[in-house]
């Protein structure tokens, strides 16, 4: 009822609180600083109105200079429009509407003003440059025509009188007489412009002082004083409706005030009469605490003593100086561990007493004194968080308990299994260890009879005998054979004995029982171990720390042949083979000494002297102090895995992966076929086989599938041939066979195409079919050769020769071949003699202009003449020289001597570019830049006079290397040229790429000009692609005048060819330069 | 009739008296007043704005800053008809100098922007400027190692688009070119110009330039009709396109068609093209351009180059330009 009430008042408290607040808050909404910043701003805002006023009107009347006063009005303007607008949000309340609608009007009148001041601003600048203008202009007229001049002279004292009294009757008036000027005709030719001018100004000057004078009556009509007295009006009336607001509030306020005044007066009296009622239940609780048996005491939620008995001082006699009604629980408590005091939980989860309790609950434990004596302690936190401390002295109970405690310890910790029953047989008490021998947890156990336990191999008998002689009230000893909860067997030996209470009846039965499972399995394992001791096929032996044998094992014997008494007590060394050395033995020792074991291959030898491989484990036996007490070694026969090996060394000679016969067994059999065909005197062939596309499927399929086409290939291989002949592989996707016995060569022929077809249909690989081929040279014995290596060599190049006649196919070895290669050394040998012989001479093609016949270079072409074979081809040996890196010297020679005839040509005042040809060769057979840049300073050739010709191909080769190459050559000032253009692959990228100066179009393109349309189309593209990268451009090869109009119209500047002349002596080119006079006709007679 | 002559000419004096008489008490009645040599910016403020200026990461791809365009070495400008935004986004109008855009009266050809605050809201926002906006400009601010910190300083709080705009607004008001030869000469340095020059200022006072080109900033401070004395737009080539509507666009109001804001001379001579649609190349035919159209004059050559001149008197100086 009480607590409702104050429940109520709390509230209705709360309330007026929050109204006195609420109330306070509104009536600061309206403060004077605010007020008298608002009244400011608006105060400024029309200040600035006054200026700007100010400003129109010098503006209008030409008395301002310039304008940026203006433009810090506006701006001052702008910024207390915003000012004033952001207050203007937290204006409320009556009158708010109204003063925010005057207030965006006027700011909307400003904003108006603006705009029209602007364009006041615009038109006052022409009208005042009209102004100044203007008696100048009449002036100039009145100095061209003086009546004329008057007459305007005389509008334009009007035009000055309207100006300074603007009025519209003036202004139409003038408008009028300006327009009778504009149509007067008798205005003299000499004067019309002036005439024309001063009436064009004076008519925009009158336009524009007219539009002035309307912008500034719409200026003048805006109200903007009125509309700020009505803001103003609307603002005061806002502040005086928000001050009675404010006022209401304020007497409201204060009625509140006197009523929670009187409120609290009401609440005082009643705490008041709350206090003495509480002082009288007080006292009572005192007396009744008194009474207590129990010691007792009560502690503040703060831990401050409030109240306590005479038995607590009795229970902690040295609290008794300090207890007084300020002493705090703690200190209580720590004084109690100083003086000894103990504290004991029931359980192990308890917490400490120290710590807080949570409310209505309580804490029960024993507290254990020095002088042994103890109190059950309880400690109980009521729903107001006191601590009540009751305690009962229990020191007696407690020292039985001990005791009990002691025993019970023992029981539980127990080694053997204790089992306690009634004398009806039922379980009672189990301990730990019974839990754990059984697998019965003691939840399980009690209640039950032992018979659980059975395994029920003991007779009724025996149990029956055991019963007797305990209810008889001896003690029974015996093993029981029990199983497991998990049905495991184990055993135990038992001793059971009755135990009697005060009268001496017997009340139960106490089992004490110990696990010999472990003992009885030793035991077997024992037995275990001795039968595979003897019936294992490896051989044991025993010895002692000295080595001497103490048992050996029957398998022993089965190997060595010796019995076991025939070894006992010797040492191990009497089955030695004599195979191994003194160091063999000490590394075995070494073994064992230091890691325990060793193991390896030895020879022994058996009784019957034979000697047998054996793999022997040794190991040492360490006691319990680790010294060596025994070694024991076991060794088994590895007579048949040594043969196996044997047998995988032959192996060695077949291709692990196809299985077919290796290059070494190849060449074997070779020799083998070879001496027995001579001897029967028959004819034995060579195949020769090469997998066309095999890298190919490598390369795509991986090596994986790579290896299964070999093996599918291997297979296919075998089905051609028969039984008798060979197949190899010979290594990589090559494959020899060798067929015996053949009676004429088509035999061989049959073979290689049946072999042909075979691996030139589809092979599956990865789900997919693939398509090699192969390719077959052949060569016979004896008809070829008669040595096994030059065998493999011909039939090699046969394969090569059939390689080049189109894959596919297969070729017999001819002497031919061997013939062309023959020559070919030949000439290789020649042509290294060449140079000495001063053979190689050079001519040179004169590469002439288009359109005047002019010779602007010659190209240096290499010419071979042979003392035997008369002149070689270049096609023919410059490949060779390629190839052989004769190139290098040959090279070096031709550059040298083409850059000596240039410059004796030129000093003959024969002044051309001479090309030389370059091979990509020469660059890796050491041609420097630094040489040429020598041989030209030799020669004292300038470097423009010089054009090096790559071709193609050696873009697209080496890029980098070459690239820097060529770029160190086109520093020097060398020309460079591309030569057979379009025979390649270049593209654009790599043109762009490489500093090239010209292009020459290949011969076999312009051919075909102008009548093949392919051509045609390259040859233009090709002109047009050198336009765009600003390459020059020699046609190779023209021929004939049709060729010559076609890429002269083309727009190519430069061509060689025989129309214009073939390769020269260097004799006859200045010949040639002297005919050129005659023009390009002369040069294409003497060309023929 | 020299009568008549007398009484217009001492008529006209009589209106124009006022102007004379504020011309005796020395330079300061001149139309034209002399660049402040200091500003009165926070430091700290200044340095941010700077780092703004010059930030690509206020554009949508974080390829234009305001410098891109404003270029505050060659007279920030960037000397082309039309600005490439971002993109290539090529704008509608020629780009005016930053230097001394603070005395303007307002911003942008057509004076749609109060305040250089409400500036910098037009070329973030322009698809053809910088295409961005402010959530995704202060996300990208904010991922910067020094940003957030240096905002923390200056303002005491995470970074606003306020501050970025004031800051800005701030560093720019800071780009002012006192000191030009013919400031010096405002201020009594008479050897500051040359007799050309001199006669340039007399003639671009008597042909009426200065009733626009007037007050600190030479122009800035008002708007003007392009073509009051003579129809500029139809003696152009080409159309009229939305920009040469000029203030049109911002009032709505017709008288306002063709209006713009005067621009500023201070550094002309650094910055072609000219006029709004850059149809000129040299300030010689922009002035002949502006004679005739503004002034219903044709100025004769010598004038002309006496005018040039005097323009080129104008450009002061400051740390950042250096043309």
């Amino acid at each position: 009822m009480k607590g409702g009430r104050f429940g109520v008042a709390q509230y209705v408290l709360l309330v007026a609180m929050v109204g006195v607040i609420l109330l306070f808050v509104q009536n600061r909404a309206m403060d004077v600083e605010q007020h008298n910043q608002r009244v400011d701003l608006l105060l400024q805002l029309k200040q600035v109105e006054g200026e700007l006023d100010r400003d129109v009107l010098l503006v209008t009347s030409f008395l301002l200079e310039q304008y940026d006063s203006l433009v810090k009005t506006t701006h001052r303007l702008h910024r207390l429009s915003g000012e004033i607008q952001s207050a203007e949000l937290d204006v409320s309340g009556e009158g708010a509407e109204r003063y925010r609608t005057e207030l965006s009007g006027y700011l909307d009148t400003q904003q108006r003003k603006l705009a029209l001041m602007e364009r006041i601003k615009s038109k006052a600048a022409l009208v005042r440059n009209g102004l100044h203008y203007l008696p100048a202009a009449a002036k100039q007229l009145h100095e061209e025509d003086e009546r004329l001049g008057s007459e305007v002279s005389d509008v334009l004292a009007e035009l000055l009188r309207y100006n300074l009294l603007s009025s519209d009757s003036g202004h139409w008036h003038i408008a009028r007489r300006l327009n009778e000027l504009a149509r007067s005709t008798s205005v003299p030719v000499a004067a019309r412009i002036a005439y024309d001018n001063v009436l064009f100004h004076m008519q925009a000057n009158l336009r524009l002082t007219g539009e002035l004078d309307q912008l500034r009556s719409a200026y003048t009509a805006i109200p903007g004083i009125e509309r700020f007295d009505a803001l103003y009006a609307a603002y005061t009336d806002l502040y005086a409706a928000q001050s009675r607001r404010a006022e209401i509030f304020s007497l409201v306020l204060l009625v509140l005030t006197v009523a929670l005044i009187g409120g609290l007066g009401w609440a005082f009296r009643d705490i008041y009469r709350e206090r003495r009622r509480a002082q009288r239940a007080w006292n009572q609780l005192r007396d009744a605490v008194e009474s207590l048996s129990e010691a007792f005491a009560l502690y503040a939620p703060d831990g401050r003593l409030v109240l306590h008995n005479r038995r607590y001082l009795d229970c902690y006699p040295w609290l008794s100086e300090q207890l007084g009604p300020n002493m705090l629980l703690s200190a209580v408590r720590s004084a109690n561990k100083r003086a000894g005091v103990q504290v004991q939980y029931d359980s192990e989860k308890a917490e400490p007493v120290e710590s807080e309790l949570p409310g209505g609950q309580g804490r029960t434990y024993v507290e254990q004194l020095r002088e042994g004596r103890w109190y059950l302690a309880s400690d109980t936190r009521t729903s107001a968080g006191e601590t009540v401390c009751v305690r009962v002295d229990i020191s007696d109970s407690m020292r039985r308990e001990q005791e009990l405690r002691k025993l019970y310890r023992a029981l539980e910790q127990s080694p053997a299994s204790v089992v306690i029953t009634n004398t009806e047989g039922n379980i009672e008490y189990v301990n730990p260890k019974f839990e754990e021998s059984t697998g019965y947890t003691a939840e399980e156990a009690i209640g039950q009879n032992p018979r659980i336990l059975k395994s029920g191999d003991k007779s009724p008998e025996e149990y029956k005998d055991m019963w007797e002689t305990i209810t008889a009230g001896k003690v029974w000893r015996g093993q029981f054979h029990n199983k497991r909860k998990d049905g495991a067997i184990y055993w135990e030996a038992a001793s059971i004995s009755p135990v009697r209470d005060g009268e001496g009846d017997i009340t139960h039965f106490i089992a004490v029982k110990e696990d010999i499972t472990a003992r009885k399995r030793a035991e077997d394992q024992l037995r275990l171990n001795a039968t595979v001791f003897d019936t294992t096929t490896e051989g044991i032996i025993v010895t002692d720390a000295d080595g001497r044998i103490k048992t050996v094992n029957p398998a022993f014997t089965r190997i060595t042949g010796y019995e076991a008494e025939e070894v006992v007590g010797k040492k191990p060394s009497l089955l030695s083979s004599g195979r191994h050395d003194e160091d063999f033995y000490t590394a075995m020792w070494h073994g064992i000494r230091t890691r325990g074991y060793w193991s390896g291959e030895i020879w022994n030898r058996r009784k019957d002297g034979s000697v047998f491989p054996e793999w022997l484990s040794l190991a040492s036996i360490p006691n319990d102090r680790g010294e060596v007490q025994e070694y024991v070694a076991v060794f088994s026969d590895i007579t048949r895995r040594k043969q196996d090996e044997e047998q995988i060394r032959r192996q060695a000679n077949y291709d692990a992966l196809t299985g077919l016969p290796n290059r070494s067994l190849l060449v074997d059999r070779l020799a083998r076929s070879i001496a027995g065909a001579r001897r029967e005197d028959s004819m034995i062939a060579l195949l020769f086989i090469d997998l066309d596309r095999f890298k190919g499927v490598n390369d795509t399929l991986g090596h994986v599938m790579g290896d299964e086409l070999l093996q599918m290939v291997a297979e296919r291989l075998q089905v051609c041939v028969r039984e008798v002949d060979t197949v190899a592989r010979f290594g990589g996707d090559e494959f020899v066979v060798i067929l015996e016995d053949v009676k004429q060569a088509n035999d061989a022929a049959e073979v290689a195409k049946k072999i042909i077809a075979e691996l030139d249909s589809a092979f599956s690989l990865a789900n997919r079919e693939v398509f090699i081929g192969a390719s077959i040279g052949i060569t016979l014995f004896p008809t070829d050769t008669d040595d096994p290596s030059s065998m493999l060599r011909n039939a090699d190049m046969a394969m090569y020769r059939a390689k080049d006649a189109g894959r596919n196919n297969y070729q017999f070895f001819t002497l031919t071949m061997n013939e062309q290669v023959q020559q070919r050394m030949a000439l290789e040998n020649d042509l290294r003699l060449a140079l000495e012989r001063d053979e190689l001479a050079l001519h040179y093609q004169p590469i002439v202009r288009f359109d005047s016949g002019e010779l602007v270079g010659v190209e240096a072409l290499l010419r071979w003449r042979h003392p035997q074979r008369g002149m070689v081809s270049p096609d023919t040996f410059i490949p060779l020289a390629e190839e052989t890196g004769l190139i290098g010297p040959i090279g070096r020679w031709v550059l040298k001597t083409a850059v000596a005839q240039a410059a004796e040509w030129r000093r003959a005042g024969l002044h051309m570019r001479m090309s030389v040809n370059l091979s990509s060769r020469q660059l890796s057979l050491g041609l420097t830049v630094d040489e040429v840049a020598d041989t030209l300073a030799e020669n004292d050739l300038p470097a423009a006079a010089l054009t090096l010709e790559i071709t193609e191909g050696m873009m697209l080769e080496g890029a980098g290397e070459m690239l820097t190459w060529l770029k160190a050559l086109k520093k020097l000032g060398v020309g460079l040229s591309v030569d057979d253009f379009g025979t390649g692959f270049s593209s654009l990228s790599y043109l762009k790429r490489f500093p090239m100066d010209t292009l020459k179009i290949d011969r076999s393109f312009v051919d075909g000009l102008p009548d093949d349309r392919e051509d045609v189309s390259l040859v233009q593209a090709i002109v047009a692609m050198a336009d765009s990268l600003d390459l020059k451009i020699v046609a190779e090869g023209v021929e004939t005048e049709r060729q010559r109009r076609f890429l002269q119209h083309l727009g190519c500047d430069l061509a060689q060819g025989y129309l214009f002349s073939k390769p020269l002596w260097a004799e006859a080119i200045p010949a040639f330069v002297s005919a050129q006079g005659t023009g390009p006709k002369a040069a294409l007679m003497d060309g023929g | 009739m020299r009568r008549l002559f007398l009484v217009i000419v001492v008529g006209w004096q009589l209106l124009l008296l006022p102007c004379t008489i504020s011309a005796n008490d020395g330079l300061s009645g001149e139309p034209i007043r002399p660049v402040p040599r200091r500003h009165d910016e926070n430091s700290r403020k200044v340095a941010l704005g700077e780092r703004l200026f010059h930030d690509p990461r206020l554009s949508g791809d974080d390829t234009v800053a305001c410098s891109s365009c404003h270029q505050l070495a060659i007279g920030g400008v960037d000397r082309l008809p039309r600005s490439f935004g971002v993109g290539g986004a090529v704008g509608v109008i020629n780009t005016p100098t930053v230097y001394n855009s603070g005395f303007n009266v307002a911003q942008f050809w057509d004076g749609r922007a109060r305040d250089l605050e409400q500036q910098v809201e037009g070329p973030v926002h322009n698809p053809v400027e910088m295409l961005s906006d402010w959530p995704q400009v202060i996300a990208k601010l904010n991922k910067d190692e020094q940003y957030p910190a240096v905002f923390q300083a200056v303002y005491g709080d995470r970074i606003k688009r306020e501050y970025i705009r004031d800051a800005i607004a701030a560093f720019e008001r800071t780009l002012i070119t006192p000191n030009s030869p013919f400031d010096r000469w405002l201020l009594g340095d008479f050897k500051a110009l040359s007799e050309q020059q001199k006669r340039g200022y007399s003639l671009f006072k008597s042909y009426g330039c200065v009733a626009c080109h007037q007050g600190v900033n030479v122009g800035g401070n008002m708007y003007q009709h392009m073509g009051a004395m003579g129809d500029y737009f139809s003696d152009r080539d080409e159309a009229v396109s939305d920009a040469d509507l000029g203030r049109y666009n911002v009032t709505g109001d017709a008288s306002d068609r063709h209006y713009f804001k005067v621009p500023s001379l201070r550094l002309a001579a650094l910055t072609p093209p000219y006029f709004h649609d850059a149809s000129v190349d040299t300030l010689q035919e922009a002035i002949r351009v502006m004679g005739l159209y503004q002034l219903g004059r044709n100025i004769p050559d010598a004038d002309v180059q006496a005018i040039e001149a005097f323009i080129k008197s104008l450009v002061g100086t400051h740390p950042r330009l250096n043309p």
